[in-house]
């Protein structure tokens, strides 16, 4: 089923761009480029590819250049270029969570079905548009009593396919209507899965062939808009994670500088909200509460979670001030291994494997909460150097 | 005789007989292959077939203990290295096996003795009563009833959820007697080939409800409590129907239900509280109002333990690691099991009802193939500290003791061998 040219000026990933835009992929990539740079003399091009690399840069949700034109489509084929070339993970993730993320708003505001439905069925996904809407559920409170029904339902394939990536406990199987094959879905949550298949066309893995890449980059690189571009969007991007670098550097409530005492369970977290991957509930949890309990000022943890694919601000804030008022500590060792988040093992962590020697009981402890982990690792930077040097010799 | 070259004589007897019984399975060159041999304790995998004959002149000529293919498809099933197979994806394997999960037989013939003092006695226990040592050896025996109970998981997990919430057809699954303690059901969709662990864990938790979140199905605490509904599609209205069922049943059952460990693990109280309340309650579940479940006693960790036991009622308890995994390898139909000497018997949806593999009158589904029809016997003695009673074709043989000289029919002998508790003699 072909979908028509307007909606892929829209959503340039859609499949049916093969279709109305069959020359770009019969072209070789740097004469299409050059075709494209000559098409627009202006300038504009360039423009708009090196905004949607700031504004993901700044961590922004929405592009605010975004036009559903012509221009629209090959831009998008260029970003594609562009993020290949650089074989950076984590900018391609900042650009995927942020092009996503955008996709997400335009989708949710579509106010007709069919388009939605279209593009569902562009993407081969097996889909179902009910004429009339199917309740699944019943929300009963005080004064209220709100059916929940929906138009729309996915074969659970490709429900599992998309969803079980993102993690929250609410899309899991288990907790949805499924019947004869297709999952119930609510419109929002539909927008949800498809701003995951955008996330998934645009990120990368980075690339082992080193040498053939090579001279692709040179290749395009050849290109003089191009190579402007690139140094533009690089040196954007050597300035931005600078600050990203700053902002790790989270103070201590006794004024210290903390993250390099950070224990594995939250080094592995950071990491990947760093890197733009989807965290489960429990990991986002955690850290919330363990950030809270160093005293983090709630904007810098917000700032933090900015970086996910699922970011909303105004919810994250709520989320972040709540949990501060309910004064919750973080999970002890022993909790974080029920969930399997302990990451001991996975960095062969020497505090965590093998404990301490206390001095007090002259026995061998084992760290039982990422928070002692902090507070010994303080401890010990603060200690006289010899000091430490006898205590690491009697452990 | 050796035990051994005696069970492998009568092996290889059977698959020569029996060659061209021995079915194929979907897309076979594409399938890894496994086996134990009499002569060795480890598995020789990574072997291939380029077609049905081959498998089976392996299968004249080695005689293994154990048969065993791949649920997954590779390009190179041979290869020694995982990582060059060429996985092309998986089919979804469940196992039900009645050793995974608790069944009230067990108590009757299962048993156990200390290593440390020779104590032994019937059940499953942790450590022994007397020296309390941990140095327990179980021997773990089948019935009808557990076989039975099963056969009737495999059938929920058809009935229940691969049919109406899967929307599969039967013709999809490849059903077997697994020739020991359970069940073994393939799903045949290329499109649940594609499926990685994680979207399999997902599947199994839908199957089995673990995993589940009360508290995203409804179940909270405001200034009262309020619980799931049955108008929920879902698995809410799954639990709902099921309790609503368990309300329904005697007053006996319903308190044999709670208080049993292995389900409700209520106190008396409570369920004397539950039963005192319980038209209440009915008429909550299957009304129109908001539903409060307000019932003296009763806070939300009480709830849930209750909500629990009735999500193990309705799922289905199937061996998660097997359907997860996706290079384990399953029994080859039509195979013999080397630990009963039953066939690994393939069932159409529709045999499964009837079917009863210690007992079948269906000689074509019939997994007992050593039944001698000269009514042959075999002597024995038994070697292991005690042997619980077998009903096989409706004849119950022991309990033994050891040391014990017994003369049984070649089918019973067979089964005695292979669970290596007797010798030959």
């Amino acid at each position: 089923m072909s979908i028509s040219y307007e909606l892929v000026k829209h959503y340039p990933w859609l499949p049916s761009k093969k279709i109305h835009y069959s020359g770009i992929a019969s072209k070789d990539p740097v004469d299409f480029i050059k075709e494209k740079i000559a098409e627009y003399p202006d300038g504009e091009l360039v423009d708009r590819i090196f905004n949607i690399f700031k504004t993901a840069f700044e961590n922004i949700e929405e592009i605010k250049t975004y036009k559903a034109d012509e221009l629209n489509v090959y831009l998008y084929t260029i970003l594609k270029i562009l993020l290949y070339i650089n074989n950076s993970i984590p900018i391609a993730n900042r650009v995927a969570n942020l092009y996503s993320k955008h996709t997400y708003n335009k989708l949710i505001r579509e106010d007709n079905d069919f388009n939605l439905y279209s593009i569902c069925k562009d993407l081969e996904l097996e889909i179902e548009y009910h004429d009339k809407a199917v309740p699944f559920g019943l929300i009963v409170e005080k004064d209220r009593r709100q059916v929940l029904q929906t138009r729309f339902s996915i074969h659970y394939i490709d429900y599992l396919r998309l969803a079980s990536n993102l993690r929250d406990d609410y899309r899991k199987l288990v907790h949805n209507a499924l019947i004869k094959g297709f999952v119930l879905i609510e419109k929002k949550d539909l927008t949800r899965l498809l701003q995951e298949v955008v996330r998934k066309k645009l990120i990368i893995e980075q690339t082992k062939d080193l040498s053939s890449l090579d001279d692709f980059k040179n290749k395009i690189l050849e290109i003089k808009e191009m190579r402007e571009l690139n140094e533009r969007i690089l040196g954007e991007w050597e300035l931005k994670k600078e600050e990203f670098e700053y902002s790790f550097e989270i103070k201590y409530k006794k004024g210290e500088k903390v993250e390099e005492s950070f224990p594995p369970c939250v080094e592995d977290i950071l990491m990947k909200v760093d890197e733009g991957q989807n965290i489960t509930h429990i990991e986002r949890l955690f850290l919330v509460f363990f950030l809270h309990s160093l005293e983090i000022p709630i904007d810098e943890i917000v700032n933090l979670f900015a970086k996910l694919p699922d970011f909303d601000r105004k919810k994250t804030e709520y989320q972040v001030e709540f949990a501060k008022k309910k004064g919750y500590s973080p999970h002890s060792c022993s909790t974080l291994k029920s969930y399997s988040l302990c990451m001991a093992m996975k960095y062969k962590d020497k505090l965590c494997l093998e404990g301490y020697h206390s001095k007090k009981l002259d026995s061998q402890r084992k760290i039982q909460h990422p928070l002692f982990y902090v507070q010994f690792k303080q401890y010990r930077k603060h200690k006289p150097k010899e000091e430490v040097k006898t205590k690491t010799k009697n452990e | 005789m050796n035990n051994e070259i005696f069970l492998k004589n009568l092996f290889q007897a059977y698959y020569q007989e029996s060659n061209k019984d021995i079915p194929s399975v979907s897309m076979l060159d594409r399938r890894e292959f496994g086996f134990l041999l009499w002569d060795n304790q480890f598995m020789q995998r990574h072997l291939g077939f380029a077609q049905l004959d081959d498998l089976r002149q392996f299968l004249i000529k080695k005689s293994p203990k154990h048969a065993y293919s791949s649920g997954s498809l590779y390009s190179r099933p041979d290869d020694n290295d995982m990582e060059n197979k060429g996985y092309q994806g998986c089919d979804f394997v469940i196992d039900i096996d009645v050793d995974h999960f608790y069944t009230e037989c067990k108590n009757d013939h299962d048993l156990w003795y200390c290593k440390e003092c020779g104590t032994n006695g019937k059940g499953i226990i942790e450590k022994c009563p007397k020296c309390e040592k941990l140095k327990i050896t179980r021997i773990a025996w089948i019935c009808d009833k557990c076989l039975d109970i099963a056969k009737k998981e495999i059938i929920k997990l058809i009935d229940n959820f691969l049919i109406p919430d899967f929307a599969l057809n039967v013709e999809q699954m490849n059903i077997a007697f697994s020739g020991h303690r359970g069940y073994h059901l393939k799903i045949v969709d290329p499109r649940i080939r594609t499926l990685t662990s994680d979207q399999r864990r997902e599947i199994v938790d839908y199957l089995t409800g673990h995993n589940i979140s009360f508290e995203i199905l409804g179940l909270h605490e405001k200034t009262s409590i309020f619980g799931l509904l049955k108008d929920n599609k879902g698995w809410s209205n799954k639990i709902m129907a099921k309790l609503e069922e368990i309300l329904r049943m005697d007053p006996l059952e319903i308190e044999h239900f709670l208080r049993d460990p292995h389900w409700g693990n209520l106190t008396a109280l409570r369920v004397n509280s539950l039963l005192n309340y319980r038209e209440d309650f009915l008429e909550i579940i299957n009304g129109k109002k908001r539903s409060i479940w307000s019932i003296e006693g009763f806070g939300l960790p009480t709830w849930k333990k209750l909500l629990k036991a009735v999500v193990k009622k309705v799922g289905a308890e199937i061996d998660e690691p097997v359907s997860i995994d996706i290079h384990r390898l399953i029994r080859y139909p039509g195979t013999l099991h080397g630990k009963t000497g039953f066939k690994v018997q393939e069932l159409e949806y529709n045999q499964l009802d009837e079917f009863n593999p210690l007992d079948e009158s269906n000689e074509l589904i019939d997994p007992i193939v050593f039944k001698s029809k000269k009514q042959i016997t075999q002597k024995l003695e038994i070697t292991d500290v005690k042997v619980p009673a077998t009903k096989i074709k409706g004849i119950t043989y022991g309990e033994y003791d050891c040391g014990e000289i017994i003369e049984v029919p070649h089918h019973v002998a067979v089964f005695l061998l292979c669970k290596g508790v007797a010798k030959i003699v």
